[in-house]
């Protein structure tokens, strides 16, 4: 079995997310986003590579969309009622609920520009409903094999990664993660899972960033002083995360240092963001979640609502307009009114398109923008930049990958040249296998497949008991051995070998079988053969008797003194082992030995015979695991006499 | 009244015909069906049924027990029982011995054995009832919940160690998660009571415990850190010297690299463990606060086990992960670990430094108020650094909502040395931001300005001038501008004569007088240095005149040198650095010490004063306290030249108080005295203990060591008067250990003396122990417990150094917390004029007499004191000073007595002149004195009040 993975879109680069991935026999789209830096077909994935018929229903088993945002979600409405695609699309509450305000927010800023619209409210409205939402942590059976359940992951709210598993084959879909809180959202959390594919995304695939506190200590610095000197505060923004992020953060520190300043919201979309901030609780940060109960944190105390009769106003203020990146709307008009003050401060994102406004005030600093042919801002205002991020950085990726250890990882959602950079770490130092696909190429990888197997009575009763055994783990430290100090270095370890006692047995036509080890005889109808070495050799007498008693010596020292007298031979010149006596044999481990008395000892080698009155024979034998030991005593006793 | 009768009667009738028909249906054979179970247990659980009920129904339940065997009945019937042994104590030996009946116990369902032996457990009567080899059979049946249950209480049931190693070890590789963690959680406490030191065994359990830090449950791998912590430490102290430093890195790289764990519990347990390893090197320490991997870092790699290969890049960003952290007990517990960290490097305290700055912009109040108390912590051990960049987001914590926070930045501030001028306006613009927004602050910004006025005396100068025409009053002779503000200069400007600096006395007088208008404002903030007559008194001087000399003006001893005050505890415990913190002064005790000085015959007002006066000292004095306990870990580490450092520091940091304040002397000479006697004890330590090492010094060198150990033991145990019983056991701790030190090491051991000491302090430590109910301490338990068991056992075994030795294992140092005042008993001795040109006369042959004029403080009555006259070892006389006879010619309040005692040297030698040596000593009633006995003299040991003085002599040319 193996797992494709088609690329659709977000291949090497940033921009519609979009990825087919057939696992099983299941296929699953995940996200279906648009591409903003086109207007043309390279706008949307190219989705005739799923189903050349455009048969999407029966190509596809389900979509999974991951959060709100456009880039993983535009194409949606598209896909389903402009392409027909009518299966199921899953996403959590949240982004179900806040995913037709950035999509209908989308199509009027379209309209407005004048493009053709690719689709309609009630497009919007339709595609909602064949939307099934799901919650953190829940397990949906998509359909008999196909399970999947979301993870948090941060970045906005109700992002999530997603999880799906046929059969025994699993994966995890990353969408955009942060690994680190920020001061609305948590980070990402999931299991330790046993994934044959991670597909993360990578848009700061070299990047690390510092502390998020340093910046936001430079945020408040500079709102605090443009304040206290009197000032007006202009924070662009769009309506969803970023706004409330930040308005949190003030909110606190209003709170700390007892300010009194007042923070305006402008009316429309943040307004009606915030209140499905109140309700979705549950998918903000630690620390929202724990003082919900006496204070909902998005019930901002200081913020109240903006009126066009309160831009020239006296007194300082904060405010925060839509849009973002000051491409028009209210916060241009506001900003046409406050740039030409000095007292007054303008926070722009960390990234602006370019062509806005917020661009131009970014590369270097202007003092005069020419808004259209008539008519000219002064600008004096102070402008300060924001660089907070919800996507991870690379040590929060390394980290992810390091943390779920999958057997292949794929990156997508970055820049060619710093993925080929981290694919190269997570290969070297976390010895995965890794991809990063260009878009409409496919992805091969294979995929874990569990043979289900019977287990004897036997086996499962050993399995219950443990069976633990300590060895001396020992080795040899390479490095001595030139010096001829051979050291062996030996730790104390423990196995368990309940699973090893057992042998997987596959007989024909028949389901496999895990029985124990003693059962495999009886099973086959065989019988236990064991290997045994015999031999039979001469040890010299002592020179010391008296040559008299040669003659009768065999007769005269019974059997037990002599094996006596070799077993403290042996028991000064052995140091391991234990040597038992049994009277007439003597045994060590499993090697034996006893007094040959038969001339033709089959075990003899005739060379050996020499004088036969001054020598006897020991009959030795011993099995195949002693060997070593065996030949140590063998040496022994040839070396010595009786 | 009649009702209860009635009532009573109906319960007996009914308990009768229970018991009736029960003993009727056993008598016909039958098992005891569950209803009849269910009135019995009603019985046992009715504290009214009367014990001679209880008792047959015990005799049913013991007869239906041989009776029925079925499984299910027996289950209920273990329930009854245990029901009546927790009920009734008293009965609850009959029922223990049903308990561990064959039926129950002994029977072959290890779920009933199971059942029985928790019961057992629960009732904490498990005795000899399971031996070593039931317990590992038990373990290795098929029941998972018993091998967990036995794994859990695997150290109630007393087994040898390597039975229990074996076994924990040995069940790390279950497949039950929970049997995992169990086994893991019982190889730490093994870890933390055993005594291990055979390097493959600790090796064995470090590399199943690191193997374990990857298992797939989260409260394994918590389990997992912990077990990697502790033998972690082990194996640190069992490696070599030369490979300690990398075996200690190696062991914080692998805790550090669970900081990113998903779960919330495994990274706490892994910060926690964090501050555990003592002693990392600094490069690692840096790479902690940095997520890029360092330069020097690249390509470093440890293996402090074979097969156990670990990169410094693995730790790399630790700390900025677990400051960021989206659990505030996560970021508190970073935050904590820190703490203990920065100690051991400056480098890396400034780069903390920098993060604990961010931390005071947190939202949780708890995390802010760690991150401050860290800092304060770096403050107190000189690693504070403070910065241009930071002076701004730390005041912005002055003007912090939370007044837990306010109160704690003002007490680093108090201890604050800033180098430029611009950092002092700084923070005076900061208190009186926070003055002008918190009034209530008042006191302590107060008290804030003037410690850090007297810190800083020429800024201080600079900043009057500046301000001073704020200060003078308006027309009309008002002080009118802004009141609170002004008394703020003031406060700060009559610190300035106060200053350590040089000619800083260009404060104008007048500024003194005006101070005096708001003396009661001024004074209440200043409460904890001085009191209000005090505070007018010296406000009247300086008014007086612009250089005003200090020498001849007292305040300056009032004054304590508050250079330090004890963090507020922020947590509890130790071992938990998460708990909640408590903001309660471990004061408490005034009580006591109000006792203490009306004892010594002292006026209650001034008891008071003194009182106030002092908790600021005592605060400090603890936090030296504190100190030595983490060194005392570091002795335990090995490290005994770094502890002694540290030890050495405090030292002169004790030594450069300002000590002759009334009765904080005796403070500070304890303390001395404490940090000379652990001093000498790691000394004594190090060289006994580590038996891998060749001990460096000969049985003569190591003997002198604990002559000198005896004799500060002896001084600190008889030179101070006025502590309290919990305070005096702690140090009879340290005689305990130095005598187990003796005896652990044969060469040097006088047998006999030193373990009539051991015994006779034991005695001692029961007697106060009893006396006033005060928890003896682990050890003393054990080494209580030992010596009873050597004494029982046999007659001869007075002489077990390896028993000795084990029970210094049980040794770990407490935290010493001083209470109350310790009064410190000195002598002064001097002979007027007597110098070497001006000799006392004397003829051969005929006793002399020397004048000694004495000088006695804080010596009882009934204490027994001797003059020790010698000329040379042998020649040594005593002569007694008996307190009673000696008119005391100035009586003052400090318990002080001056009176001139006349001594007689009897043996004068034939000579024209020569020296003797005299000094007081006081005796020690504990401590006999082991050599024949001098005629005459002490019986018992003495300890040396003064240092001794040297008397000339020379033959008297007038006869």
């Amino acid at each position: 079995m193996a797992i494709d993975c088609l690329v659709l879109g977000a291949g090497q680069e940033v921009g519609k997310s979009c990825m087919v991935v057939s696992i099983n026999g299941k296929r699953i789209m995940f996200d279906c986003g648009m591409h903003m830096g086109y207007t043309d077909s390279r706008r949307y994935p190219d989705f005739s590579l799923i189903s050349k018929t455009g048969d999407f229903d029966n190509a596809l088993t389900c979509v999974i969309v991951t959060h709100f945002h456009l880039d993983h979600i535009g194409a949606l409405p598209y896909f389903t009622e402009v392409c027909g695609y009518k299966g199921p699309i899953y996403m959590t509450y949240p982004t179900k609920a806040l995913a037709p305000l950035m999509l209908e927010d989308y199509r009027k800023n379209m309209d407005r520009r004048g493009e053709d619209e690719q689709f309609t409210s009630d497009h919007i409205a339709e595609c909602m409903k064949k939307v099934i939402p799901v919650d953190l942590k829940q397990t949906v059976q998509v359909d008999k094999d196909l399970q999947i359940r979301a993870y948090y992951a941060g970045h906005v709210i109700g992002a999530a990664m997603f999880y799906a598993k046929v059969g025994d084959a699993a994966m995890v879909y990353t969408g955009d993660y942060n690994m680190t809180p920020d001061r609305h959202l948590g980070a990402a959390q999931i299991d330790r899972l046993q994934l044959d594919l991670l597909i993360t995304e990578s848009t700061y695939a070299t990047t690390i960033r510092d502390s998020r506190y340093g910046r936001e200590r430079e945020f408040l610095k500079a709102v605090h002083n443009c304040v206290a000197a009197g000032g007006k505060v202009l924070i662009p923004t769009f309506a969803l995360g970023r706004a409330q992020e930040l308005c949190i953060l003030l909110e606190d520190y209003w709170e700390r240092m007892n300010l009194k300043v007042p923070i305006y919201f402008s009316a429309g979309l943040t307004i009606q963001a915030n209140m499905y901030y109140k309700m979705l609780i549950n998918w903000t940060s630690q620390k929202i979640k724990e003082t919900y109960a006496t204070h909902n944190a998005f019930d901002f105390k200081n913020v109240r609502n903006f009126d066009r009769s309160l831009i020239n106003a006296p007194g300082p203020c904060v405010l925060f307009a839509t849009p973002g990146m000051i491409v028009g709307g209210f916060s241009l008009e506001v900003f046409m009114q406050w740039a030409p003050s000095e007292n007054n401060l303008v926070t722009l994102p960390g990234y602006c398109v370019a062509g806005t406004i917020g661009h131009k005030l970014m590369s270097g600093k202007p003092t005069k923008i020419d808004l259209d042919k008539d008519t000219q801002i002064n600008v004096r205002c102070q402008i300060h930049q924001l660089s907070f991020s919800p996507h991870t950085d690379a040590k929060g990726i390394m980290d992810l990958v390091k943390f779920l250890s999958p057997k292949h990882a794929i990156l997508v959602h970055g820049e060619k040249p710093k993925m080929a950079t981290l694919k190269e770490r997570i290969q070297s130092e976390l010895g995965i296998q890794c991809y990063c696909p260009a878009n409409n190429e496919t992805v091969t990888i294979p995929s874990t497949h569990y043979v289900k197997a019977d287990a004897s009575g036997t086996f499962i009763r050993s399995c219950l008991n443990p069976n633990f055994k300590f060895s001396t783990h020992s080795s040899t430290d390479k490095s001595y051995l030139d010096s001829n100090k051979s050291k062996a270095v030996s730790r104390l370890s423990v196995s368990d070998d309940r699973a090893t006692e057992g042998i997987l047995v596959v007989e024909k036509g028949k389901k496999a079988k895990v029985i124990h080890q003693d059962e495999i005889l009886h099973m086959l109808g065989e019988k236990k053969h064991e290997i045994q070495f015999a031999y039979c050799i001469p040890m010299p007498m002592a020179r010391t008797e008296d040559l008299s008693s040669t003659s009768h010596m065999l007769c005269g020292f019974d059997k037990s003194t002599l094996i006596s007298r070799l077993s403290m031979i042996l028991s000064d010149e052995l140091s391991e082992g234990n040597i038992l006596d049994l009277g007439e044999e003597l045994q060590v481990e499993s090697f034996r030995v006893s007094v040959c008395s038969s001339d033709n000892c089959p075990h003899r080698l005739s060379s050996s015979l020499q004088n036969g009155s001054e020598s006897v024979f020991f009959c030795c034998n011993w099995s195949v695991a002693d060997e070593k030991l065996a030949w140590k005593i063998i040496s022994i006793m040839k070396n010595s006499t009786l | 009244m009649g009702m209860v009768a009635e009532l009573e009667r109906r319960q007996s009738a009914m308990e009768l015909h229970i018991i009736n028909s029960i003993q009727q249906s056993l008598d016909n054979n039958q098992p005891l069906s569950f209803q009849a179970l269910a009135s019995l247990r009603s019985l046992i659980i009715n504290p009214a049924t009367p014990d001679s009920t209880l008792s047959s129904v015990l005799d049913a339940l013991s007869r239906s027990l041989q009776l029925n065997r079925d499984p299910v009945f027996l289950h209920h019937a273990l329930k009854l029982l245990s029901d009546l042994a927790s009920h009734r104590p008293h009965l609850s030996p009959f029922a223990l011995d049903l308990l561990r009946s064959d039926s129950l116990f002994s029977s072959a369902s290890p779920r009933l054995v199971g059942e029985s032996l928790s019961v057992l457990l629960s009732l904490a009567s498990i005795g000899n009832d399971i031996d070593a080899a039931r317990f590992v059979s038990l373990c290795l049946g098929p029941s998972v919940s018993v091998r967990q249950c036995l794994l859990r209480n695997a150290e109630k049931l007393v087994f040898r160690e390597s039975v229990l190693l074996a076994v924990f070890l040995g069940f790390t590789r279950d497949p039950y998660p929970y049997v995992r963690k169990e086994a893991l959680d019982g190889l730490v406490k093994l870890c933390k009571n055993g005594d291990f030191d055979d390097r493959d065994v600790i090796e064995g359990c470090y590399c199943r415990a690191v193997e374990l830090l990857r298992d797939a449950e989260n409260y394994v791998r918590s389990a997992a850190v912990r077990a990697v912590c502790e033998w972690g430490r082990l194996l640190v102290i069992c490696s070599e010297d030369m490979n300690k430093q990398d075996s200690s890195d190696a062991v914080f790289i692998q805790l550090g690299c669970m900081v990113r764990d998903m779960s919330v519990d495994v990274r706490l347990e892994a910060f926690e463990a964090l501050g555990k390893i003592g002693l990392v090197s600094e490069d690692i320490l840096l790479q902690t606060l940095s997520k890029k991997v360092l330069g020097i870092n690249k390509d470093k790699a440890f293996k402090p086990v074979e097969g156990l290969d670990i990169s410094a890049s693995a730790v790399a960003g630790a700390y900025i992960h677990g400051l960021e952290d989206e659990f505030s007990e996560v970021r508190m517990s970073a935050c904590y670990s820190l703490r203990t960290l920065t100690v051991f490097s400056l480098r890396f305290a400034c780069e903390a430094l920098n993060l604990m700055m961010d931390m005071l912009n947190d939202d949780s109040t708890v995390v802010r108020l760690q991150a401050l108390d860290t800092i304060h912590h770096m403050a107190t051990s000189n690693h504070l650094k403070v910065e241009k960049i930071h002076i701004h987001r730390f005041l912005s914590a002055l003007v912090d909502s939370s007044s837990v926070i306010r109160s704690m930045t003002r007490k680093i501030l108090k201890l604050a040395k800033l180098p430029q001028f611009k950092l002092f306006k700084l923070c005076i613009d900061g208190l009186l931001g926070n003055l002008e927004i918190y009034p209530q602050d008042e006191a302590d910004v107060f008290s804030a300005l003037f410690h850090i006025g007297r810190n800083h005396g020429k800024f201080t100068v600079h900043i009057i001038e500046e301000v001073s025409p704020e200060m003078e009053p308006a027309s009309g002779g008002k002080l009118s501008f802004d009141s609170t503000r002004v008394a703020a200069f003031l406060v700060l400007a009559i610190s300035a004569p106060l200053s350590h600096e040089k000619d800083v006395s260009a404060i104008p007088p007048r500024i003194f007088s005006y101070a005096v208008t708001w003396l009661g404002r001024i004074s209440y903030g200043l409460s904890d240095l001085m009191n209000q007559e005090k505070l007018l008194a010296y406000l009247s001087e300086c008014s007086r005149s612009s250089t005003i000399s200090l020498a001849d003006f007292k305040i300056n001893e009032a004054l304590l040198t508050v250079e330090s005050d004890a963090p507020i505890p922020l947590c509890s415990k130790v071992d938990s650095p998460v708990s909640m913190p408590f903001w309660k002064d471990s004061g408490g005790t005034s009580d006591y010490h109000h006792q203490e000085f009306l004892s010594l015959g002292k006026s209650a007002a001034h008891a008071e004063y003194e009182l106030g006066e002092h908790s600021e000292l005592r605060k400090y004095v603890n936090l030296i306290f504190k100190k030595v306990k983490d060194f005392w870990s570091l002795v335990e580490l090995g490290c005994t030249t770094e502890a002694f450092k540290g030890i050495r520091a405090c030292k002169e940091e004790v030594a450069s108080f300002t000590a002759d304040s009334p009765g904080s002397s005796g403070a500070v000479a304890f303390t001395l005295q404490y940090l000379q006697v652990i001093g000498m004890l790691a000394k004594v330590w190090g060289h006994l203990r580590p038996t891998k090492m060749l001990n460096p010094y000969g049985v003569g060198k190591l003997e002198l060591l604990f002559a000198k150990l005896d004799r500060r033991l002896r001084e600190i145990s008889n030179r101070f008067i006025g502590l309290s019983k919990g305070e005096e056991l702690q140090i009879l701790d340290l005689v305990l250990v130095a005598c187990l030190l003796r005896l652990s090491k044969m060469e040097i051991c006088c047998c006999n003396a030193a373990m009539k000491l051991l015994l006779s302090t034991v005695a001692h430590v029961e007697y106060l122990h009893k006396e006033g109910s005060i928890e003896l301490s682990n050890f003393v338990t054990e080494v209580k417990k030992s010596l009873h068991d050597a004494d029982s056992s046999s007659s001869s075994s007075t002489c077990k150094p390896l028993l000795f030795k084990k029970l210094l294992d049980s040794f770990s140092l407490q935290q010493f917390v001083l209470y109350g005042t310790p009064r410190y008993i000195h002598a002064e001795l001097a002979v007027p004029s007597n110098d070497s040109e001006n000799p006392l006369p004397f003829i051969p042959g005929i006793p002399a007499s020397i004048p000694l004029a004495i000088t006695l403080h804080n010596v009882l009555t009934e204490s027994r004191l001797w003059v020790r006259i010698s000329m040379s070892e042998e020649s040594t006389q005593f002569v007694f000073l008996d307190l009673n006879l000696i008119r005391n010619e100035k009586r003052s309040i400090n318990v002080v007595r001056e009176f001139t005692f006349v001594a007689p040297f009897y043996r004068t030698p034939k000579a024209i002149s020569f020296t003797v040596r005299a000094s007081l000593g006081l005796e020690c009633f504990r401590e006999n004195i082991d050599r024949v006995k001098v005629f005459g003299g002490p019986k018992c040991e003495l300890t040396y009040l003064c240092p001794e003085k040297e008397i000339f002599l020379c033959k008297s040319t007038e006869c």
